[in-house]
């Protein structure tokens, strides 16, 4: 033992140069570090601001002192070396691991899981869908147009389109109809109609709407087929597509965070777990684009009926038959949504004009009649 | 009556062994027993060979003296890798760190995983002295910008641009078959650049070990097995494998002394075929068995000086850790994570021995410099590839 109460402390010195342990003995001395090497004989001083500890944060771990970049270290096996050197210099001792510490590690760990659950809910349930929210309104319209182009290409190639421009036209003029109640036109809306039997229609970014011929045929005049172009112009508008995209790669974000690099199995069950929550989204979408397809019909005094007396019979038949009415349950059904779609249908106050007077409906329906594939 | 335990080398101050709970009465008894005849020593052999006897810091001396002529002989010169580390405190690390990447939306990751990997190689001792990692947070972090620029942003632009501009469909596809090829080159670059960087960051008794294969030359090997590979229907796989495992090892150094790989692939088509054939009536089993098989081929044609490495692991015993470990993830939603890192470490640990001789006095520093560009680039392929 050295001099009055300073403790000689046991140590392996590693010189960086050659992987020889060798033994030493350091005391802690007010300018740093005293290093006797006991076997070789010589002495080294480390001035304790030139000192990095690297390892002796847990339990049963050797203390690991580091200078320089190329080895140097000192091992040393008693943690209590730890809080000698914060006792005598503690103003030094900030950049070393405090041995008391430890016992509250337990606490640290289960308390940084519950704030982890936390920030994760907080995110999911606010920050994501208001930081997509913000993302979409900055979107250019271009980048929209860009990618409802390249996802129409595959959803609706135009092989499979119906091509028969006079029936078209009289489609386009629906569209032109309710386009007219908008005080600026962002986006190039286009409307196509693809051969299959599927009762469905859907929205791209960018203002391309695609109809099935299943849905078409569905239809008994004009009012009813622009209720549901309203509707889906609407998803346009609200830009609910290019949100949902935003939203789902940054949930996709959220769940690497979380998940780390944990294995495909789990991200499996992730996935699905994301999947249910966009289904939470698309629901709220959908009350949206009713609404203001609604009023959007209001607007250029088309009968609302139409859109109401559509919604309903598509409620009818996906009760009864099965797989190809689709039109609802992806657009998800309920009797509460027809009843506010009759609420808000019966506060039109304006007359209403007719659709496509001079037109026979059940002949423009017919529009893939000619289509061969 | 202080004594260091004959298994792991703590010092002992009453009959068992604080560290290893060994009692060493029993010990010496048990030792005894074995070296008067096999028949009674089945159940004690793994204790023994588990226990290296720890030598002075120096020199290839100090084993246990060989036992009396005559006797069984003890497994001496065997030593084996220990693993100290807790599912409790990578549990710790592990919450911090997930909480602090989502504060930090993503940027604390890189520190995470260096965090990660230093608590892993801390805990992993060899002879007495514990590896060290020296790789940081902010080189990860700038290694997966470098990443991203060099390689992620101009195959996102190449994959986006022509479908943006609505370029016709013959160049669309033609274009995406160039991307992923070029993907495929970008998987040995990326393991060779990781394997540097992860070497590089890696010491042992304050000695860095380090990776100097070249990476054209591993590019052109990968290419050429890829496709003599799908040429040979998957037969020439196990050759493949085999030479980007005798690349990745005889290029490894540590300090001045090199890794050396004897092993050629064609010991392994057998085994190989044999896996295929079995692989739908074991429902996917005999991969686990192909792989452990595998497992002991490598190791076991891995020489460093005159030390050899030997694996046991048995088919069995990889397919219940693995999957094991998989229900466990699952049914814990990813807590479980920390514990099964720390019982696959222990696994490997437990089969994996060093024999021969380990003389390291004349090993000096000789660290290379390497940049973590290739580890992030294999972030951002999502793949993983474990420096063994």
């Amino acid at each position: 033992m050295a001099v009055s109460g300073a403790r000689v402390w046991d140590a392996a010195y590693l010189d960086g140069r050659t992987p020889r342990r060798r033994p030493a003995r350091i005391m802690i001395g007010g300018e740093g570090l005293e290093i006797s090497l006991t076997e070789d004989g010589g002495s080294l001083r480390w001035p304790l601001r030139e000192i990095r500890q690297t390892q002796g944060f847990y339990p049963g771990e050797q203390v690991r002192l580091e200078r320089g970049t190329m080895g140097e270290a000192l091992l040393i096996a008693d943690v209590a070396f730890l809080t000698a050197l914060r006792a005598a210099v503690p103003e030094a001792a900030r950049g070393f691991h405090d041995p008391a510490r430890r016992r509250w590690q337990a606490s640290v760990a289960v308390g940084a899981v519950l704030a982890a659950l936390v920030v994760s809910l907080a995110l999911y349930f606010w920050g994501i869908p208001a930081l997509a929210g913000v993302a979409a309104d900055h979107v250019p319209v271009s980048w929209e147009v860009a990618l409802g182009e390249s996802a129409v290409a595959r959803l609706a190639p135009p092989s499979r389109r119906c091509l028969d421009p006079p029936r078209q036209r009289r489609i386009d003029e629906i569209v032109t109809v309710l386009l007219r109640t908008l005080p600026e036109r962002r986006y190039p809306f286009q409307v196509a109609i693809v051969d299959h039997p599927m009762v469905n229609a859907f929205a791209t970014p960018g203002g391309f709407i695609v109809i099935f011929r299943g849905l078409l045929d569905r239809t008994e005049n004009a009012e009813e087929l622009a209720g549901v172009l309203a509707h889906e112009i609407q998803h346009v508008l609200h830009r609910h597509a290019t949100r949902a995209i935003l939203r789902h790669a940054s949930t996709g974000v959220l769940l690497a965070a979380l998940l780390g690099d944990v294995s495909g199995v789990v991200a499996f069950g992730a996935e699905t777990a994301r999947a249910l929550g966009d289904l939470r989204h698309s629901r709220e979408a959908e009350h949206e684009a009713d609404r203001d397809g609604m009023l959007m019909l209001h607007a250029a005094r088309i009968d609302p009926q139409g859109m109401l007396a559509f919604f309903q019979a598509m409620q009818r038949t996906e009760g009864t038959s099965g797989t190809a009415v689709r039109y609802l349950s992806t657009h998800p059904p309920a009797g509460d949504r027809l009843q506010a779609l009759a609420t808000l249908a019966a506060q039109g106050s304006h007359p209403t004009i007719k659709l496509l007077p001079t037109y026979d409906w059940t002949d423009i329906r017919q529009l893939c009649a000619s289509h061969h594939r | 009556m202080a004594e260091p335990c004959p298994r792991c080398g703590t010092t002992v101050p009453g009959e068992r062994c604080p560290q290893c709970g060994l009692v060493i009465a029993l010990y010496h008894a048990s030792l005894e027993k074995m070296r008067r005849g096999p028949s009674a020593a089945v159940g004690i052999v793994a204790p023994v060979s588990r226990a290296p006897e720890p030598p002075p810091p120096s020199g290839p001396a100090g084993f246990r003296p060989p036992a009396p002529a005559g006797a069984t002989p003890i497994p001496a010169m065997i030593r084996r890798l220990q693993f100290h580390g807790s599912p409790g405190s990578l549990f710790g690390i592990q919450a911090i760190n997930v909480l602090l990447t989502l504060l930090t939306l993503g940027v604390y990751y890189f520190w995470g995983k260096a965090r990660i990997r230093s608590y892993l190689l801390g805990q992993s001792e060899l002879e007495r002295d514990r590896f060290a990692y020296h790789g940081t947070g902010r080189e990860l972090f700038v290694g997966f910008l470098k990443g991203l620029v060099v390689f992620g942003v101009p195959f996102l632009v190449l994959s986006v641009l022509p479908a943006v501009y609505g370029a016709p469909d013959p160049v669309t596809k033609s274009l995406s078959r160039l991307l992923w090829l070029l993907g495929l080159l970008l998987v040995p670059v990326a393991m060779v650049g990781s394997r540097r960087y992860r070497l590089s960051r890696t010491s042992w008794r304050g000695i860095r070990f380090s990776f100097r294969g070249s990476m054209r030359e591993f590019v052109g090997l990968f290419v050429v097995g890829s496709v003599l590979t799908s040429l040979t229907l998957g037969i020439y796989y196990p050759v493949f494998v085999t030479k980007q495992q005798a690349f990745m090892i005889s290029h490894s150094y540590f300090g001045s002394r090199k890794f050396d790989f004897d092993g050629r692939g064609r010991s392994l088509i057998g085994a190989f075929l044999g896996m295929i054939v079995l692989f739908l009536p074991t429902v996917g089993l005999s991969w686990f068995w192909f792989s452990a098989r595998r497992h002991r081929f490598f190791t076991e044609h891995t020489r460093f000086g005159t030390t050899r490495f030997r694996s046991t692991v048995g088919g069995a015993r990889l397919a219940w850790l693995q999957i094991s470990n998989i229900v466990a993830i699952v049914l814990t939603l990813g807590l479980a994570w920390p514990w099964t890192v720390v019982r696959s470490q222990h696994f490997y640990f437990r089969y994996v021995t060093l024999e021969g001789p380990l003389d390291v006095s004349d090993v000096q520093q000789d660290a290379r410099p390497a940049s973590a560009t290739g580890e992030g680039l294999a972030g951002l392929l999502d793949a993983d590839f474990g420096v063994s």
